[in-house]
């Protein structure tokens, strides 16, 4: 019975993935909470200022950006709905994130996937790299235009 | 010291956001569990086939491509491995599918968190597909 199994593999592999989110969604929420306990957003905030400067994404950004950069893209949209419920991200941000995050995410795990079968890893991940970082810039540098004219248009 | 209810205040943000994402895991893979076993995705990778000339792969890799574009990047790793690409070959289509996979998921992911996703959808495939033309002329 094909109809079967394919039932059988929805249903097994919808759970793992659901068990395998929680199991890394929950710790990493309680790593968020006690990072903010101690006030350790501010350390993380200057060790990437270089690059979030460059790409237009404020500090409040810098937990959703990393945790998609290391573990996908799931994650850091789940920091994301976390930061945007405490009200600290604008659409704007949200969306520069999301722009970063779909052109360069999970960095270990797919990049490992890729280079077991021979792809030139390196040079594929620098070129993520530079992609995502081009296209966030440019659209913040966008927005911050828009921004711009917006207020002188309600000016005058 | 961190204090318990912090602690316990970041598990409970887990879990809400853990059934924020299931409700959008869920309903996705199943779908996209029953779109592999439908015609639809040899179909889809048939057409694709003179697309693959263009990034210097053979036609039969437009499989795995559609296989990683649709579904995941474990699903179009199975397809590569029996077409004996060289080491160029795999790096191209390695560079497309790590621009653009999951989309079904991933989009539905985006979603989730407020944005408008039609662009962003579009914008990987066609970076990943440029990235592989200058990959194929200048590597």
């Amino acid at each position: 019975m094909p109809y079967l199994d394919i039932a059988r593999e929805a249903i097994t592999g919808s759970s793992l993935n659901v068990l395998k989110m929680a199991a890394i969604v929950i710790p990493l929420m309680i790593f968020v909470e006690i990072f903010k306990e101690l006030n350790w957003l501010d350390r993380l905030t200057s060790i990437m200022a270089p690059i979030t400067r460059l790409i237009g994404i404020p500090p409040e950004g810098n937990l959703p950006l990393l945790s998609g950069l290391i573990f996908g893209i799931s994650y850091g949209s789940g920091l994301i709905i976390q930061s945007s419920r405490e009200g600290k991200l604008t659409l704007e941000d949200i969306f520069l994130i999301n722009l970063f995050l779909v052109m360069c995410h999970s960095l270990f795990e797919d990049t490992l996937l890729f280079a077991a079968i021979g792809a030139r890893w390196v040079l594929i991940l620098i070129l993520r790299l530079i992609i995502a970082i081009s296209f966030c810039s440019l659209m913040s540098r966008i927005y911050k235009k828009r921004r711009v004219y917006s207020v002188t248009s309600s000016n005058e | 010291m961190v204090p318990f209810s912090t602690i316990k205040q970041g598990f409970m943000n887990g879990l809400k956001v853990t059934w924020e994402l299931t409700k959008v895991v869920v309903p996705v893979y199943i779908s996209v569990t029953i779109l592999k076993y439908t015609p639809v995705l040899p179909w889809i990778s048939k057409h694709m086939e003179p697309v693959m000339k263009l990034v210097g792969l053979p036609g039969e890799a437009s499989l795995p491509l559609v296989l990683g574009y649709c579904v995941n990047i474990y699903a179009a790793i199975g397809a590569i491995t029996p077409l004996n690409l060289n080491i160029k070959q795999i790096t191209i289509i390695a560079a497309m599918l790590l621009l653009a996979h999951s989309l079904p998921m991933e989009t539905a992911i985006n979603k989730k968190t407020g944005v408008r996703v039609t662009g962003l959808v579009v914008l990987r495939l066609l970076v990943g597909f440029a990235i592989a033309v200058g990959l194929n002329i200048f590597i």
